[in-house]
């Protein structure tokens, strides 16, 4: 017998819009399609409902009815927001969920016994793990999605298990309209006088398919606790994502910044709820032009410190402000498991992750992607190649140990050995003038450097990439002149020009 | 490691002396140049701005690259603010550098390159922080140290400017020179030379932790 959980949101449109701006939630809220006076109402908050507002009212009648009513317009972007985050609790518990078009979530509890003490501290965990993001939420266990979707709304502490073998008592007081009968159908049934879910499974089955047609009996057998309807699984989204429709465009970073706020801490909330952070932003800016401005930032480390990712979205936008004022806004992430940070006991910290994640960013924005990583050696013989890796907080499980081998840099910089002359490359290669006496250069000049050449060594030849289309052949000479500088300099097989790629540094 | 190995390490408990209590020094990053950490009193001062100037060809960029190499394989994690775009990966990583532990940042122009180390230096964690400006005369003389050097004292991190000339002035904790160059030349059989390395004298030009003075001849040579 499978076991189904059914994680539910009452009246999501309003949970929706109060998680979206929970300063709405507890006023008396209605949602409608437009907010044109005549716009029908079609979600009504509890307040405002008990004040005597529904849904079909205008809102003009909404607002007599009640003073000081708060109208906002209907955001699907909103509540697709939220039946994701509903779709995220469930998964942090089960991977087999199927998320309804009404914002219901119904997960196999069979295979996560292991992970609660029971049922019921299974559906409470939920309800708890729901209200991390942001949603006020009923569980209800039961042996079909059905029974378990009729527990959630029938809960009476928002927590509800029908015990296996039980549906048919559990669901006899329920009232027949809890399972959405056709019209004629309920007419037929109440001339018969049946109101309650009980009466109807006690007729015989045969019969009201005879007289109600597959419909009648597909609600009979639904009354007994069968549910022909198995549970569909679905695939997970890479990315949790969160979006919202503005009532106003916004022109100013300020105002934008705080709505990336509400919307990284709602994505935190969710990514949190399994132990990972976030290792990639993506944020999508619909303009009031109906253009998109799309962004992408990549962390240096996953985190989950708004304030490092709100840092990060800061310096994107402040480097490249949106060309229109924003209509919509999509924030997007994707989750990575957060790295735990060994520290040596005599080894030094290195920088912390979400700072350097932060300062990774500005330092991006400030230079260039390809200009901020670690220097990695190119594989060419090509002089002066160099080319960066995205970086990252090496450990230092692999550094050498006290003694290095003889002649290695280790034992050179240990022993007080003289070090290695570097080479400062000239990217790109400057052109130079050389003057030679009986075919060695004597006198050099260009910009920046000149002069008679004091000392010099070469030419030795380097020809590779014979195979590209930029294949090199030059001769290299070193060159002490008489500025002071000791240069690295060639003469271009191809074009017979000389040129300094280096500086002895 | 043993037991009684990390209490010489650490200190044991009956080292602890009433009544000798002075105030403490101020921290260093070796070197990885032995005569010139006894110069400095131990290495080049954390949280503190240490200046390297040279000529064109002194050794200024490879002596960084001891320094750099030193700190690397002490598992501090280093940036290299390279303005003019000039580090070669191979040459720094046979100088003993552990590219794996350098994060190597190129600013466009020598503002991007103050900007580019104060971020650094205040995101704390890094050892030592290289501010290469090579041969570019920085405009902004004056303004930018005290606050680098604000940030480094708060962080931890030894800042060193290598630069042609000396730029930062009293922001400086130590001032280094270099100058006196000398070239070698192989000579081998027939006309062929090569060239063997530079030696530089290294004077302490300034110091407000340490005696000023000649310190030590620097020598460096091809591989």
């Amino acid at each position: 017998m499978p076991r189904i959980a059914c994680l539910l949101v009452p009246d999501f449109a309003i949970a929706a819009a109060c998680r979206a701006d929970p300063e709405l939630a507890g006023r008396p809220l209605v949602l409608a399609e437009t907010s044109a006076p005549h716009a029908r109402v079609v979600a009504v908050a509890r307040t405002a409902r008990a004040a005597g507002v529904h849904t079909g009212h205008t809102i003009a009648q909404a607002r007599a009815v009640v003073a000081g009513l708060t109208v906002r317009r209907r955001d699907p972007a909103a509540e697709g927001s939220a039946s994701r985050a509903l779709g995220d609790v469930a998964a942090s518990m089960s991977d087999r969920l199927e998320v309804t078009a009404d914002g219901a979530v119904f997960l196999d509890a069979g295979g996560v016994r292991h992970l609660a003490t029971s049922e019921r501290a299974l559906a409470t965990a939920l309800v708890a793990r729901a209200a991390k993001v942001g949603l006020e939420a009923r569980a209800g266990l039961g042996g079909s999605m059905i029974v378990a979707r009729l527990a959630a709304l029938h809960a009476a502490d928002g927590v509800e298990v029908v015990p296996a073998g039980t549906e048919r008592g559990f669901l006899a007081p329920l009232p027949l309209g809890c399972l959405a009968p056709e019209a004629a159908i309920v007419a037929t049934l109440e001339r018969w006088g049946v109101r309650r879910l009980g009466d109807l499974a006690r007729l015989p089955l045969a019969e009201v398919a005879t007289r109600l047609g597959p419909s009648g009996a597909a609600l009979v057998r639904t009354a007994c606790g069968e549910d022909a309807r198995p549970l569909a699984p679905q695939a997970r989204a890479d990315r949790v994502e969160e979006t919202i429709g503005l009532e106003y465009t916004l022109d100013a970073l300020e105002p934008l910044l705080f709505v990336l706020r509400g919307l990284l801490e709602r994505i935190i909330a969710r990514v949190g709820l399994e132990g990972v952070g976030c290792a990639r932003l993506g944020l999508v800016l619909h303009l009031d032009d109906r253009s998109r401005d799309a962004r992408e930032i990549a962390l240096a480390a996953p985190t989950r410190d708004v304030r490092t990712l709100l840092g990060c979205l800061r310096v994107e936008l402040e480097a490249r402000p949106p060309r229109a004022a924003i209509a919509r806004v999509q924030v997007s992430a994707v989750a990575e498991t957060v790295r735990a940070l060994q520290l040596g006991l005599f080894t030094p910290p290195g920088p912390s992750p979400e700072r350097l994640a932060t300062t990774l960013a500005r330092l991006a924005v400030l230079c260039g992607t390809d200009r901020v990583g670690t220097p990695t050696v190119v594989d060419t013989h090509r002089p002066g190649a160099a080319a960066t890796t995205p970086f990252v907080c090496a450990s230092t499980d692999g550094l050498p140990g006290p003694s290095g081998a003889p002649g290695s840099p280790r034992d050179m910089v240990a022993r007080d050995a003289p070090g290695r002359l570097v080479v400062r490359a000239l990217r790109p290669p400057r052109p130079i003038e050389v003057f030679s006496d009986r075919g060695r250069p004597d006198f050099v000049r260009g910009t920046g450097l000149g002069g008679r050449v004091v000392g010099a060594a070469g030419p030795w030849r380097l020809a590779g990439e014979w195979w590209r289309a930029n294949a090199y052949t030059r001769d290299y000479y070193d060159l002490e002149l008489s500025d002071g500088g000791v240069y690295r300099c060639y003469r271009d097989g191809a074009s017979e020009r000389w040129f300094v790629d280096g500086i002895y540094d | 490691m043993s037991a009684a190995a990390l209490l010489d390490r650490l200190g044991r408990p009956g080292d602890l002396r009433l009544g000798n209590a002075r105030p403490a020094g101020v921290p260093r990053l070796s070197t990885g140049l032995p005569r010139l950490d006894v110069a400095l009193g131990g290495g080049l001062p954390r949280g503190r701005l240490t200046e390297l100037a040279g000529a064109r060809s002194t050794g200024r960029t490879g002596l960084a690259c001891v320094i750099a190499a030193a700190a690397t394989r002490a598992g501090e994690t280093i940036a290299w603010i390279d303005p003019e775009n000039g580090l070669e990966p191979e040459a720094v990583a046979n100088a003993g550098v552990l590219l794996t532990h350098t994060l190597w940042v190129r600013p466009r122009g020598e503002r991007d390159a103050l900007r580019a180390a104060e971020l650094l230096i205040g995101a704390g964690g890094f050892g030592l922080v290289v501010l290469d400006l090579g041969s570019l005369q920085t405009a902004e003389r004056g303004a930018p140290w005290p606050r680098l050097v604000q940030a480094a004292e708060r962080t931890h991190s030894a800042l060193l400017v290598v630069a042609a000339q000396r730029l930062a002035g009293a922001c400086a904790a130590l001032g280094l020179e270099l100058h006196a160059r000398h070239v070698h030349w192989s000579v081998g059989p027939g006309r062929l030379s090569l060239l063997a390395g530079i030696d530089a004298h290294l004077t302490i030009a300034r110091s407000r932790i340490g005696p000023v003075g000649p310190a030590l001849v620097v020598t460096q040579v091809c591989a």
